[in-house]
């Protein structure tokens, strides 16, 4: 059974005056350990599309399918315990918590799903040195640079055991340097821990490294290319 | 996690939070001092009383407040005098001999209310003694003396050694007369109290009323003003054929003074709290709009909007708490401070001393009102957290992440 199964997906905007189909008719597959870029120009529905598997965006028709649960019979407050137990979130402006350590920020997570303290503690140090930032665990994200701050939103996405991540243009704010760390670090967690990426992107460097392509137009998708 | 987050978040903007904590301390500390003033200055209104004439409990035969009749005295008054300087927690007690008469000098005449008392009694449970700015209490002792106010004393020309003519009626004949000589002259808070009563020595009226000690009025005065319910209780089972009252049944417009101003208070701290809080739900409803990304991101990664409704009303209280907390220290170390000194209000003391009061104010706050107010303050900061805590938790998280 597919990670992921989407199904005849749609998404209209602006639907009292001119439709806006962001996102049409949508079928696609993401299987566990995958490491899939969604890719294509502006306002192809990119971002769109992976608010929608990410649950943050009602859809108008289709069905979308997480890890074999429906996610449109989720009431709201279902939907949020579903985000936080199933899907880590890498934002392409890091988006941490600007008062919280390193530390704080991937145990903030936990502790939204109640683990317990010296649980929380012990996995966020574990993540953050796993992401290479264990000198930095008590630094707080206005003293980090933006590739480190990517990392630190790589460990708090990590933090709650997803069964996938999405990620919306993680490099689009990093350097070069930054940029193919990071995916280092991704393409190593997809390997060895088996996590499933998502990114949607227009970053050659992501494209480069991601082992099946889906490019949208239009909100359409184009091509859908797995690399051999 | 959540606490230290909502604690932290205020801090964010520090400028704009301490605006909004500077506003609270200093309106909550103005709030409190002035309260603290009218309470001060109610509470001067009433001890004033208490000790100048007043006392704690006073005991009169039942027709005697109506009719004011001298022939209204209370049946073995001198006795019962003596037995209530026996009884626990009564610190003096005050057999007065009240007539209503006529005081004339060669220059004017002045209705007045005649006080007859012992003096050594009367010394112990009234200021009087103390407020001589003229003159020796204990020339009171000797035959036909009299001690007068300031104002009656203006208003008749006397002085210290003048000759007064007191007029009454008496019990047997339709007028008596005496001539006093005046040996005292007192000034207290109050200037009515001054023009209108004088004191004598309770023999001299026995002498002239050709009567036996005759009781009007048995002021009592008690260890502290907390034991008057129950040395009422105990009056009121033994006594029972006469009239037996507190200070505030007495004088209910002096009761109603010192109620009113603690009342005052709250209306004016509630005044106050209530205009910060839209200074409050601005700061945070600005706090919100500038972190509207930040709150989309949260609700994205699967915090429940319950959660950040809390965290809003958490960083609304800390605001207002930590601001409301420094108006109370400081307010508390001011009121402290003034109630030790004083504050001297002699350059107002004819306004001062008609409504009853002394030119030093000792401004005062019963600890009930800090606790009072600290409740207030979390009240207060819960109805401004509300409609910014809505809007935070009805952001859409995809459209926060993709607009702000």
């Amino acid at each position: 059974m597919a990670l992921i199964e989407i199904t005849n997906l749609t998404k209209i905007y602006n639907t009292k005056t001119v439709p806006v189909y962001a996102v049409q008719n949508i079928n696609m597959q993401i299987s566990k350990n995958e490491f899939t870029a969604i890719v294509g120009p502006s306002g192809s529905g990119k971002t769109t599309l992976l608010n929608l598997i990410g649950g943050l965006d009602e859809f108008n028709e289709g069905k979308i399918v997480l890890d074999g649960i429906d996610i449109s019979k989720l009431k709201e407050n279902q939907l949020v315990s579903f985000r936080l137990k199933k899907i880590g979130f890498v934002f392409q402006a890091y988006n941490l918590i600007p008062v919280f350590t390193a530390k704080e920020n991937v145990e903030f997570i936990m502790l939204l799903q109640g683990v317990s303290k010296a649980e929380r503690e012990h996995r966020a140090v574990e993540l953050l040195k796993d992401v290479g930032l264990e000198i930095k665990i008590n630094t707080h994200p206005s003293q980090l640079s933006g590739g480190e701050q990517q990392r630190v939103a790589v460990a708090r996405a990590l933090a709650s055991r997803p069964a996938f991540v999405l990620a919306d243009e993680p490099t689009a704010n990093l350097d070069s340097t930054s940029a193919e760390s990071l995916l280092d670090l991704m393409e190593e967690l997809n390997e060895k821990n088996a996590m499933t990426f998502i990114f949607s992107t227009h970053d050659p460097r992501v494209m480069k490294r991601a082992r099946r392509i889906i490019t949208l137009l239009d909100g359409k998708i184009d091509v859908n290319h797995m690399k051999s | 996690m959540l606490i230290a987050l909502s604690w932290k978040n205020i801090w964010r903007n520090k400028k704009r939070s301490s605006i909004v904590i500077i506003a609270l301390t200093f309106g909550l500390w103005g709030g409190l001092l002035s309260g603290a003033i009218m309470m001060g200055m109610g509470e001067s209104v009433v001890n004033t009383a208490i000790n100048r004439d007043l006392s704690h409990i006073q005991m009169h035969k039942p027709n005697y407040q109506s009719e004011k009749d001298v022939r209204e005295f209370i049946a073995n008054g001198p006795e019962i005098v003596i037995e209530l300087k026996k009884i626990k927690n009564i610190k003096s007690v005050s057999g007065r001999t009240l007539i209503e008469g006529m005081a004339a000098s060669p220059a004017s005449t002045f209705g007045v209310k005649i006080i007859g008392v012992n003096p050594m009694d009367a010394e112990t449970t009234t200021s009087i003694s103390n407020q001589l700015i003229q003159g020796s209490y204990k020339e009171l002792s000797k035959k036909n003396r009299i001690i007068i106010g300031e104002k009656l004393a203006k208003r008749l020309n006397l002085k210290l050694r003048s000759k007064v003519i007191l007029s009454f009626e008496g019990i047997k004949e339709s007028i008596v007369y005496n001539s006093c000589r005046v040996v005292g002259i007192f000034k207290t808070e109050s200037t009515q109290f001054d023009e209108m009563n004088v004191f004598v020595n309770q023999k001299d009226l026995f002498r002239i009323l050709d009567t036996e000690p005759i009781i009007h009025e048995i002021a009592i005065r008690l260890n502290s003003k907390k034991n008057i319910p129950e040395i009422l209780n105990i009056l009121k089972a033994k006594y029972k054929n006469l009239s037996i009252q507190s200070w505030e049944e007495i004088a209910p417009e002096i009761a109603f003074l010192s109620t009113s101003m603690e009342n005052f208070t709250y209306l004016f701290v509630a005044i106050i709290l209530f205009a910060l809080i839209f200074g409050i739900t601005n700061t945070m409803l600005m706090s919100i709009i500038d972190r509207i990304h930040e709150f989309g991101v949260l609700i994205a990664v699967g915090m429940k909007r319950i959660k950040i409704f809390t965290m809003v009303i958490l960083e609304t209280i800390f605001l207002s708490v930590t601001g409301g907390l420094m108006g109370m220290i400081i307010a508390f170390l001011t009121i402290n401070y003034l109630s030790k000194v004083g504050i001297d209000l002699s350059i107002i003391s004819a306004s001062m001393e008609s409504f009853g009061v002394g030119t030093m104010l000792y401004p005062m706050l019963p600890f009930s009102m800090y606790v009072a107010l600290s409740i207030m303050i979390v009240l207060a900061a819960n109805i401004a957290a509300i409609y910014p805590a809505l809007k935070a938790i009805h952001i859409q998280p995809a459209e926060a992440i993709r607009t702000y």
